[in-house]
């Protein structure tokens, strides 16, 4: 049921991302440090291959690379993080998200796991972290398993990544004494299902003109679907009441407040460390609004199958290496990050597509000929910008924000 | 040796080695033949060879700029492109992109890693069949070629006599004075992949007739070292190191002594299943493949010990996060083992000569090569 628009709280959007900190705070992430102390058994992993059997198991698990973020980034501590790891001698060029996660590891600052799941994607740097984390001396003792995901995206293909996945249970049973029930997996995949829905009709309000909402209520609601909350009903009803309060703003032609909408955009990669210092200042500024980011666009994410275990598996891997967003633009075709783009480019009605082209994205770089052709097809105006999107030392946002003004100057967009 | 008494068989190796057209292949072509370009290692060049094709491994030797990229690829019919790393996969795009005149242009999807203890890496391995098996009738289908099992068992007997005359090769310099260096053994394993094998293995067969029974090279270089990490395309990268007087007895390269360490089993019921057994499972690892380290380690370890290596350099390309990242812990392993331990990061394209002979010339320092 809708409430009238009348009746909307004026800070709606505030208390949605209120709500998403108390999520947050309430998950496995957000509660490692008590699992920590109080010795419950953790597993970690090197992306969010299948957060529905960590949730239907209430084993907590946690995304390494993402610890750089959590541990680095996100409290002052990426470039310390950064340097550290340089000291290491490892690989100068390695993404600095990474090279945070991997810091950490070898210095013993994240949570020594109970068991490690690791799959060969999405990139190079990833695999580098996987073997770092597998041969990391004071861990020799965790079980780990190392998957191969096949680059095919036929069924076979999917049904070769989901039957070594299936495999890990077992080995989660094992060393966290918690018992598995294909049942509970069964309802936690069902409220997944809706989520991801969810995800999609949301994604959907945003094709309006002016933009409902900023591109970061679609990480945030990437987060809950996938990391704070997934499969969990409480995460569902966050879903839900993001997209009743967006569809009544859509409904009553709100653009975002206080902001006079002149460029549409997209910022196709990963949100930066530094967005409070670049986005508000184009809006200010030049009017210009960020739509969209790459963990922000819902492509097709597969429907679970949960007629049986195999077929459970399966779709984990079909999500993975289909709907995963880091999949898509690394572990992939150019063409299918170019579409995924052109797609937002024509369907959200952007003036412009700018490729962050993250330093640590070597993959991105060596797209940039073919996507750019793409857009030269449909004559949308393209940049690609060549920042780090985690550590600003690399180009400021002083700098980051000139070249975006100068391109949409150039572009004729500035009205 | 000195130049002018080098036999005439190791002349015609490097002279095919060194560029990106030789003779070699011209007359291939010119008489008709058919010539696959391939990335990486872990593509198995046998299925090549059983089709009638001439493999030639993709490289950049003498490059300095990307000018001659259009020009090399025009004598290529295929191009056969491996998953194994972002690089790789980007070339694939680039390579569909771009007009090339290559006719077929394919992405072989590579396993990455190694498998697990308890089943082992036999999943892997079938897998990996399966996609030379599609590659396989690809190529049938696009060239109206048959790829049968007795050719391909002939290119795979082909071939391991390719590797046990490279291994010989590499025994030259297990002496204390080794009689071939580093860039010369570096063209001679890189023309292995540039031209007809039949030709390639009776020209490296009468070389090492001569210099196996040549006379011992007087004089020591001041330190035997090792060279790991990604493909050294170019000869002269070596020769900065030979200008120091230190001698590169061994590597663990793409284009080296990694391919040649296992052979495929001939007698295997099934030649495809043997190749990607090979290509998974024998072939000391690259570090794209998880899993790989210790088996690196170990191989490195025991190449260390039987050239009597006094320091290991480890080398890659500044993009080139599996090998970058695969040197933490390989730092790590020397210094537990009191190996000394040289990190060069470098661009592909050889240019930094004057930079490397310092650095070089201080780790003979730390070596007691110019004590």
């Amino acid at each position: 049921m809708t409430l009238p628009a009348a009746s909307q709280p004026a800070d709606a959007y505030a208390q949605l991302k209120s709500e998403f900190g108390s999520m947050t705070a309430a998950s496995f992430q957000g509660r490692m440090a008590e699992y920590v102390a109080s010795g419950t058994p953790i597993v970690a992993g090197t992306d969010d291959f299948f957060p529905e059997l960590f949730t239907a198991m209430e084993v907590p698990f946690y995304f390494v690379v993402r610890q750089g973020l959590e541990l680095a980034f996100h409290v002052g501590k990426g470039p310390e993080a950064v340097d550290g790891y340089n000291e290491l001698g490892g690989s100068s060029s390695l993404c600095s998200l990474q090279k945070a996660a991997a810091y950490l590891l070898m210095k013993g600052r994240l949570p020594k796991p109970s068991a490690i799941v690791m799959t060969s994607t999405s990139c190079d740097g990833q695999t580098a972290v996987n073997e770092m984390m597998a041969n990391y001396a004071p861990w020799s003792d965790v079980p780990k398993m190392s998957f191969d995901a096949s680059f095919e995206k036929d069924e076979a293909s999917m049904e070769y990544l989901g039957k070594q996945w299936m495999r890990f249970i077992p080995l989660v049973e094992k060393a966290t004494g918690r018992k598995f029930d294909l049942d509970r997996l069964k309802e936690v995949c069902e409220e997944s299902n809706r989520q991801t829905r969810l995800l999609f009709d949301f994604q959907e309000l945003r094709r309006a003109v002016p933009s409902p909402v900023r591109a970061e209520w679609g990480f945030l609601a990437y987060m809950a679907a996938r990391w704070s909350g997934c499969g969990r009903p409480l995460a569902t009803a966050w879903l839900q009441r993001l997209f009743d309060t967006t569809e009544r703003r859509v409904r009553d032609g709100k653009g975002i407040d206080g902001v006079e909408e002149k460029i549409r955009y997209a910022w196709f990669d990963i949100l930066p460390c530094w967005s409070d210092q670049l986005f508000p200042r184009l809006e200010r500024e030049l009017g210009a609004v960020n739509l969209m980011d790459l963990y922000g666009y819902s492509a097709p994410w597969p429907v679970i199958d949960t007629s049986t275990l195999e077929t459970i598996f399966t779709s984990f891997a079909k999500r993975f290496l289909i709907g995963n967003p880091m999949t898509r633009q690394i572990f992939a075709l150019s063409t299918v990050y170019g579409g995924d783009a052109v797609h937002i480019a024509k369907n959200f009605k952007c003036d412009a597509i700018l490729m962050p082209s993250h330093v640590g994205h070597k993959d991105g770089a060596a797209s940039h000929r073919v996507v750019h052709d793409l857009f030269r097809e449909i004559g949308v105006p393209f940049l690609v910008v060549g920042c780090d999107v985690f550590d600003e030392r690399y180009m400021t946002s002083d700098v980051v924000f000139n070249k975006i003004e100068a391109f949409f100057d150039t572009s004729g967009l500035r009205r | 040796m000195s130049d002018s008494i080098r036999p005439a068989a190791l002349k015609a190796l490097l002279t095919a080695a060194a560029s990106l057209r030789n003779p070699e292949l011209d007359a291939w072509t010119s008489a008709g033949g058919r010539v696959i370009g391939y990335y990486c290692p872990f593509i198995p060049e046998e299925l090549f060879l059983a089709g009638g094709f001439l493999p030639f491994r993709m490289r950049g030797t003498g490059s300095t700029d990307t000018d001659q990229a259009d020009a090399f690829f025009d004598h290529l019919n295929c191009l056969v492109v491996g998953t194994g790393c972002d690089h790789l996969r980007r070339i694939y795009d680039n390579a569909l992109h771009a007009p090339l005149e290559a006719s077929f242009v394919y992405l072989l999807d590579h396993p990455r890693t190694m498998g697990s203890e308890e089943e082992g890496a036999e999943p892997i391995v079938r897998y990996y069949r399966e996609q030379l098996s599609k590659l396989k009738e690809a190529l049938e289908n696009h060239f109206g070629v048959a790829v049968t099992v007795p050719a391909l068992r002939a290119a795979i007997s082909l071939c391991n006599e390719t590797r046990r005359l490279q291994r010989r090769l590499y025994d030259l310099s297990v002496a204390p004075a080794p009689k071939v260096s580093a860039s010369e053994r570096a063209a001679v394993m890189m023309a292995g992949a540039s031209m007809p094998k039949e030709r390639y293995n009776a020209l490296l067969s009468e070389a090492l007739k001569e210099l196996e029974t040549a006379p011992e090279t007087p004089g020591k270089a001041l330190a035997r070292l090792m060279i790991v990490g990604p493909a050294i395309e170019d000869p002269a990268f070596y020769e900065v190191f030979e200008e120091q007087g230190a001698a590169i007895v061994v590597d663990d390269t793409c284009f080296g002594a990694r391919t040649v360490q296992a052979l495929v089993d001939e007698e295997a019921p099934d030649p495809l299943t043997a190749l990607a057994k090979y290509q998974v499972v024998d072939m000391p690892f690259c570090p794209k493949i998880g899993g790989s380290h210790a088996h690196r380690l170990r191989f490195i370890q025991e190449v260390v010990a039987r050239y009597r290596v006094d320091g290991v350099i480890a080398q890659g390309y500044v993009s080139c996060d599996a090998w970058g990242c695969s040197y933490a812990l390989l730092r790590e392993a020397m210094q537990e083992a009191g190996i000394p331990y040289l990190r060069v990061e470098r661009e592909y394209i050889h240019s930094e000569s004057g930079q490397l002979s310092t650095r070089i010339q201080a780790f003979l320092e730390t070596t007691g090569g110019r004590g």
